[in-house]
């Protein structure tokens, strides 16, 4: 199938949903769902307000903290698991509960320890984030090609160089996938904590839920998507950038 | 001729949990001689890739040593010498050929500013000349194979180890690259340990031919190849090339289970 082709069913496919919800709004009513014609020039009053981005900004710097702590913590940690088994079974059963865990049913407690803050925040995030972080880096580890080893020791290189020079550069490509998933999960949970405790964009989120249209919470989900796409298009870009190889390297495997 | 590695009596075996180990090299000894080209060869899994990981010191030998000119390397793991060719290649993705060359120059810790004009020299001369800048993906089977070479080649190893380099290529890329290791051996000068499962190629490449039967290995003969270098393509039909390649083939017959 040529680009022209695969842009054509992707438009078609977008194109057909709109319809439908076009059709449904009409049908309900703006105060359950409201169609696109009705969302469109609510979108743009609510952009030229501007409070919805600055509450967005805001929210999402919060998040960089929280996920920023992720990646720091879980890309080392998780490549030491790959590579040692000691310290594999002693964190491995802690990051699959990290993992499984819903973040929401931690806020509650979370809220207690960290109050409603700034702390609490990152810290949920940060729990949501952390294992996929983690887990993506180890299985990245543990399936570098024991042949790259080889090449290393047949050239006798030390300890160090093998680190810095062959298990970084062979894990790169996973923890670009796993800094990816992490950070979908990281807006999600920002978005989820911020409605527990009614700040930030998940505020807004949450008390527009409360109006009589649909229409501005509708614009707020969209811009949501939207930054949520675009934050996982631009990790893949800038992996791609810092390594050309990367692409090559997650189609062999 | 002088002796450059001296291999005596090796002994290699695998631990499989509570079944007994399977000994893959037992009482292996084999002497090479300096400049030449000996091709090692055996049916598959007789346990060759295995001694060459022992020579070049990637798996320690349970017993027996390796000697260099004499002086003990059992215990030096890679370089020292050594310059190894893999049969999968094994270039870093992440590197590009120019970076990949220089790997082991890197290793043994040559200022950068010695590496490129070195790592350039190896480059034009296994004729990846203006695929400096290609990374691995971007390179056929054959141009990496040329890499994994000048990779080699670069750290000026005394001895260069061989490990089935043409065996995951083609035919006619293989019969191109056999004509270019002869032209380059006898350029660079190096002692090269070969080893191979095509008796062809071994008859082809080498001056000795050390047959090898399998489980444990062992030296079953060494065979003197006479044919006259250079070498070129119109010795694999002559009656004495078809002859020996029918005298090793018996000999490995007898070792093969299928």
């Amino acid at each position: 199938m040529t680009r022209s082709h695969i842009l054509f069913l992707n438009l078609t496919g977008i194109a057909l949903f709109l319809c439908l919800w076009e059709i449904a709004g009409r049908a309900m009513g703006p105060s359950l769902l409201a169609a696109p014609t009705v969302v469109v020039p609510e979108y743009i009053r609510l952009l030229m307000a501007g409070d919805m981005l600055r509450e967005l900004a805001g929210s999402l710097r919060q998040m960089l903290v929280g996920f920023g702590l992720a990646c720091i913590i879980g890309m080392p940690l998780g490549a030491l698991m790959g590579r040692i088994r000691t310290i594999d079974l002693l964190v491995h059963p802690w990051v699959s509960m990290i993992v499984v865990t819903s973040a929401a049913a931690l806020a509650p407690i979370f809220i207690l320890m960290f109050g409603t803050g700034f702390e609490f925040r990152v810290a949920i995030v940060f729990v949501s984030s952390f294992g996929y972080v983690t887990l993506t880096a180890y299985h990245g580890a543990r399936g570098i090609d024991p042949k790259m080893l080889d090449v290393g020791n047949a050239f006798s290189t030390g300890p160090v160089e093998t680190y810095s020079k062959i298990i970084l550069p062979a894990l790169f490509p996973y923890l670009i996938t796993g800094a990816r998933l992490g950070l979908i999960h990281a807006i999600r949970a920002m978005v989820m904590a911020e409605m527990f405790v009614l700040v930030g964009y998940g505020g807004l989120i949450f008390q527009t839920g409360q109006d009589l249209s649909t229409a501005p919470l509708i614009s707020y989900l969209v811009t949501l998507m939207a930054v949520s796409v675009g934050a996982n298009m631009a990790l893949g870009w800038a992996g791609r950038q810092i390594a050309p190889w990367y692409d090559s390297k997650m189609a062999a495997g | 001729m002088a002796t450059k590695l001296s291999l005596n009596h090796l002994n290699k075996s695998f631990g499989r949990g509570k079944t007994p180990p399977i000994e893959v090299v037992r009482d292996f000894s084999l002497e090479i001689r300096d400049l030449e080209f000996l091709a090692v060869i055996g049916p598959s899994g007789c346990g060759k890739s295995t001694l060459l990981r022992l020579i070049d010191g990637l798996i320690p030998a349970d017993s027996g040593s390796i000697e260099m000119d004499g002086r003990d390397i059992s215990d030096k793991v890679g370089g020292e010498g050594r310059g190894m060719v893999f049969q999968s290649f094994d270039l870093f993705p992440w590197r590009t050929t120019q970076a990949n060359v220089e790997f082991g120059l890197e290793a043994k810790g040559v200022p950068k500013a010695e590496r490129a004009p070195i790592a350039k020299k190896y480059i034009d001369l296994v004729g990846l000349t203006g695929f400096e800048d290609s990374y691995p993906h971007e390179l056929s089977g054959g141009m990496q194979q040329r890499a994994g070479f000048a990779r080699a080649l670069a750290i000026h190893p005394e001895i260069l180890l061989m490990d089935e380099p043409f065996g995951a290529l083609d035919v006619q890329t293989r019969d191109i690259l056999q004509n270019e290791l002869l032209d380059i051996w006898q350029k660079e000068q190096k002692t090269v340990l070969f080893v191979t499962h095509s008796i062809e190629e071994a008859i082809y490449l080498a001056d000795r031919i050390a047959v090898i039967t399998p489980r444990p290995a062992r030296v079953d003969r060494i065979i003197d190849v006479p044919f006259e270098r250079p070498r070129r393509e119109e010795i694999k039909s002559r009656p004495e090339f078809l002859e020996m390649r029918q005298e090793i083939w018996s000999i490995l017959k007898e070792g093969v289970t299928v």
